[in-house]
Order: structure tokens, then C-alpha cells, then sequence
């Protein structure tokens, strides 16, 4: 597949790259490890005027520790951040989404950045121009339908990272730069849910940190696929529990996670998780396994991931 | 559009060219230097047939701008022996019958190579895993097992 036209410039810090994105008046992409990004403007699903590489900008490769929390930069290969030893010993949880996360190479070259900030996913979208023109332009392209499902008012695409998963269930926080200046959130206050533009960021901002309560864990990642190597979450689901609290993350149906806390982590306390799960989430047919399917393995998954940080005390 | 300069080293050899700024280095590779033994299969990064090694790592060349590899050091199947004797995993993979169509081939011993230059001696687990990020459409991914298994044992 041939790529269309743009510029590409390399930005050796943020500040020059928050500056590229004024000259170019925002028509941009940031780029960093492109495993996202480069199908999207293969497809024309994205079609930027310059492409600006964050990759050599050496603040953000990084992994620190940092006054209680473990500091993150958001360029950090998946496969440096799975072989951490923090992240192995304090962090279950996140080192087995980074282990589920497509397969090793691609895990050498995503960032943890640009994992979190992938583009939502949807059978009919990740589509080359030609098909999705004959198909007719949905929400998510631009259009007045959803393909998927007839006279829908929203765009069910999928959210498919599965780090985010994890990092929400350990309380993990993002910095962001922009414009505008800096500021700092809670990881599930990035997203919108509005399939079609499913962040939060504002326009020329970069994620530049992840940064992760430094408190033992307990955890586990429970991920639905059919092939067990360089595939997308059908339905993901992480848990991660500090003491006696706890938090379960369900993503992988629709544009934005679930996430419910628990204030005292029992068997029947993830029981009644598992099934409030079952009832908020909204699978429809937008990927290769039927939603009616995907909807009962929330339950499953969630009761799955949780005896596996109840029982096994990893 | 403007050509940028690039110059990287190519299985030891420094080239300089101008290529677009849109160029993948798979397309370089392909077309600019002749070295066809990258192939393009699935073009998003799915397969892994495009598969070279930049700086030790293997990367899907279908997902990298070629001036991204501005003053790399990348590896390819075509400079995988040396002095006319080929590589202990092309040699294994030859033995072994690993290799059907031969799509895959190049890809599937580019990572394979990777992951014995980090660890010596996998264990069979671990060749699978690294295994999977490539696509074998023969499904002949028993005996590409089996030929990694046999380079690591080879080249202790």
C-alpha cells in the first residue's frame, strides 16, 4: 500500500514540536512508534500535511522513580516497559497486558504512548478508501450513519489498547503538553466516549508521561482473542488490587473503558462487578466475534482475571 | 514534494539517497537498492514478511519512514552470510525443510536471528512466542521451530 504525500519532520524536544504544529496549522500527526498511525494514513483514514517524529526527543524514553510514583515516559517501547522489574515485581496487572499486547516485534517498536492514545477500531472503518467510499462515509469518516448499526445515534468503534486497561486499574495518571501548557490527569478522564473523536486532548497536545502510584500490587489481565499473537482485544479486562481496595477495567467494547472500584475485595464483591459489568456493556457486530458472545465473556473474564489476583496473591 | 537525504548502512554497506518524505524503508529497500528479499504482504504491519533488523531490533519495514532510519545500521536476508557461506539459520531452515512457499521465509529468519543474537539458547516456549509475530500462510511453522532449535544448538 503506497502512502500519500506529507512532510516529515523529526522534533528533537517538545517545545519544537508543539511549534511544528503551529506552522502547520495543526494539519499534523504525531509519530511515534507508527504501528497505529501508518495503516491509518495507508487507509486515509488519517491524512495529515506533515507527520512530526517525537522519537528523538530524549525526555520521553525514559522510566523513573519520582516522589511515590513511577514515572513513565510515554516513548518507552512496550517490550523495555514489560522487561522492567518494577513493573514485574509491583505491577501484575500491566506486565501482562504489555506480555498480551500484540506480538514481540510490534511490542519492540509501539510506544506506550501512542498505545494508549490508538485510534478506536471498527470492522467497517479500518477499511481502504475505496471500500469504505462504495460502503458510504459513517460517523466516524464524517458521515450522518453508523454502518454497524442501523439508525444508531453514536459510533460504537472499539477502544483496543490494552495497557490502558491495566494502567487505569492501578490508578495511573497521564501528563499531557500542549499549547497551552501542561497538565495532569486521571488516565480515564482522556476519553470522551464519542467513538469518533474518542479523546479528550486538545488539538497539538502530546502525551509525555504515564506515571503510576508506586504501591504493591496484586493483578492479573484477562484478554479475549482468537489467534494469541498480533491480534486487537475482542474484550479486554484488567484488575489490579492495593490492601483491601480494588479496581476492574473492561475495555474492548466500545470507545471508552469501564471502570468500577471496590472498596472491600471479596469474591462476591467482583461477583457483583462481573454481572453490573455484564449489563452496562454495549457490544455490537463490529468485529469478527458475535457481540451476543462478547457480552457473556465479560462476565467471565472479569470472575477469570479476579480469582487469578485473589487466589494466586500474585 | 522536496527529497530528503538520508544515509543509513545496509548489511555493512553506507549508502546515501534522496527518497520522499512518505517513502517506507520497505519501499526503499524494494526499489531503490534491489534488495527484494523484504516482502510486502499485508502492508499495516499484520505479517511480518516485510520484517528487517535496524539496530538489533526487527521492524516491520512496511511501518517505518525510510528517514526515520536516518543513521541506522540495518540488516537484511541478503547480508545474512558471510564470505559466501550462509547463515547457520538459513542452513537450518534449508535441513529442516522449513521453508514452502518461501513468503514468509526472509521475515521469519530475520526475527529468528534477533532473538538469538539477545538469548543465546531459547527454550522451545520462547521460540514460539517470538515465532508468532509472523505469519506463515503454509502454516509450516512446525518445522520453522524446529530449524531455530537447531541454529541455537549450532552456533553454541
Amino acid at each position: 500500500m503506497i502512502l500519500p504525500k506529507f512532510e516529515y519532520k523529526s522534533a528533537e524536544n517538545i517545545a519544537k514540536a508543539i511549534a511544528f504544529y503551529e506552522r502547520y496549522n495543526g494539519k499534523i500527526r504525531y509519530l511515534a512508534g507508527g504501528t497505529d498511525l501508518i495503516p491509518l494514513v495507508k487507509l486515509r483514514l488519517s491524512t495529515p500535511m506533515a507527520i512530526i517524529d517525537l522519537k528523538e526527543i530524549e525526555g520521553l524514553k525514559a522510566i523513573s522513580h519520582q516522589g511515590g510514583w513511577l514515572v513513565i515516559g510515554a516513548n518507552v517501547t512496550l517490550f523495555e516497559l514489560k522487561n522492567n522489574n518494577t513493573v514485574k515485581e509491583y505491577f501484575p496487572a500491566l506486565y501482562e497486558s504489555l506480555d498480551a499486547t500484540s506480538c514481540e516485534t510490534l511490542q519492540m517498536r509501539g510506544t506506550i504512548g501512542g498505545n494508549i492514545l490508538q485510534n478506536t477500531r471498527c470492522l467497517l472503518y479500518n477499511q481502504s478508501l475505496e471500500w469504505r467510499t462504495a460502503r458510504g462515509f459513517c460517523f466516524k469518516m464524517g458521515g450522518e450513519t453508523c454502518n454497524v448499526v442501523p439508525n444508531a445515534r453514536a459510533c460504537f468503534s472499539n477502544y483496543c489498547s490494552d495497557n490502558a486497561l491495566s494502567l487505569m486499574a492501578l490508578s495511573a495518571s497521564v501528563k499531557l503538553v500542549g499549547p497551552r501548557g501542561e497538565r495532569k490527569m486521571p488516565l480515564e478522564k482522556i476519553f470522551s466516549g464519542d467513538g469518533r473523536n474518542p479523546f479528550t486532548l486538545m488539538p497539538g497536545e502530546i502525551l509525555t508521561e504515564i506515571l503510576i502510584p508506586m504501591k504493591r500490587s496484586k493483578g492479573a489481565y484477562e484478554k479475549l482473542r482468537v489467534r494469541d499473537s498480533i491480534d486487537y482485544p475482542l474484550l479486554g479486562v484488567g484488575v489490579s488490587t492495593k490492601g483491601n481496595a480494588g479496581r476492574v477495567c473492561v475495555g474492548g467494547i466500545g470507545p471508552s473503558p469501564l471502570v468500577y472500584n471496590l472498596k472491600d475485595i471479596n469474591e462476591s464483591a467482583f461477583k457483583d462487578v462481573a454481572e453490573k459489568a455484564y449489563s452496562d456493556a454495549r457490544p455490537v457486530s463490529n468485529t469478527t466475534l458475535s457481540p451476543d458472545y462478547r457480552k457473556k465473556m465479560v462476565s467471565v473474564l472479569i470472575q477469570r482475571a479476579s480469582k487469578k489476583a485473589l487466589q494466586e496473591g500474585k | 514534494m522536496k527529497t530528503m537525504k538520508v544515509t543509513f548502512h545496509v548489511n555493512d554497506e553506507k549508502v546515501t539517497l534522496h527518497v520522499r518524505p512518505y517513502e517506507t524503508l520497505l519501499e526503499t529497500l524494494r526499489e531503490r537498492l534491489d534488495l527484494i528479499g523484504a516482502k510486502e504482504a499485508c502492508g499495516v504491519g499484520a505479517c511480518g514478511a516485510c520484517t528487517v533488523v535496524v539496530n538489533g531490533i526487527p521492524l516491520r519495514s512496511c511501518l517505518v519512514l525510510t528517514p526515520e532510519v536516518d543513521g541506522a545500521s540495518i540488516t537484511t536476508i541478503e547480508g545474512l552470510g558471510k564470505d559466501g557461506k550462509l547463515h547457520p539459520l538459513q542452513e537450518a531452515f534449508m535441513e529442516k525443510g522449513a521453508v514452502q512457499c518461501g513468503f514468509c521465509t526472509s521475515g521469519m529468519i530475520l526475527t529468528a536471528k534477533a532473538l538469538l543474537d539477545r538469548n543465546k539458547r531459547p527454550t522451545k516456549k520462547e521460540i514460539i512466542k517470538t515465532i508468532s509475530s509472523n505469519i506463515c500462510r503454509c502454516t509450516g511453522y512446525k518445522k520453522i521451530v524446529e530449524a531455530v532449535e537447531k541454529a541455537a544448538e549450532k552456533s553454541v
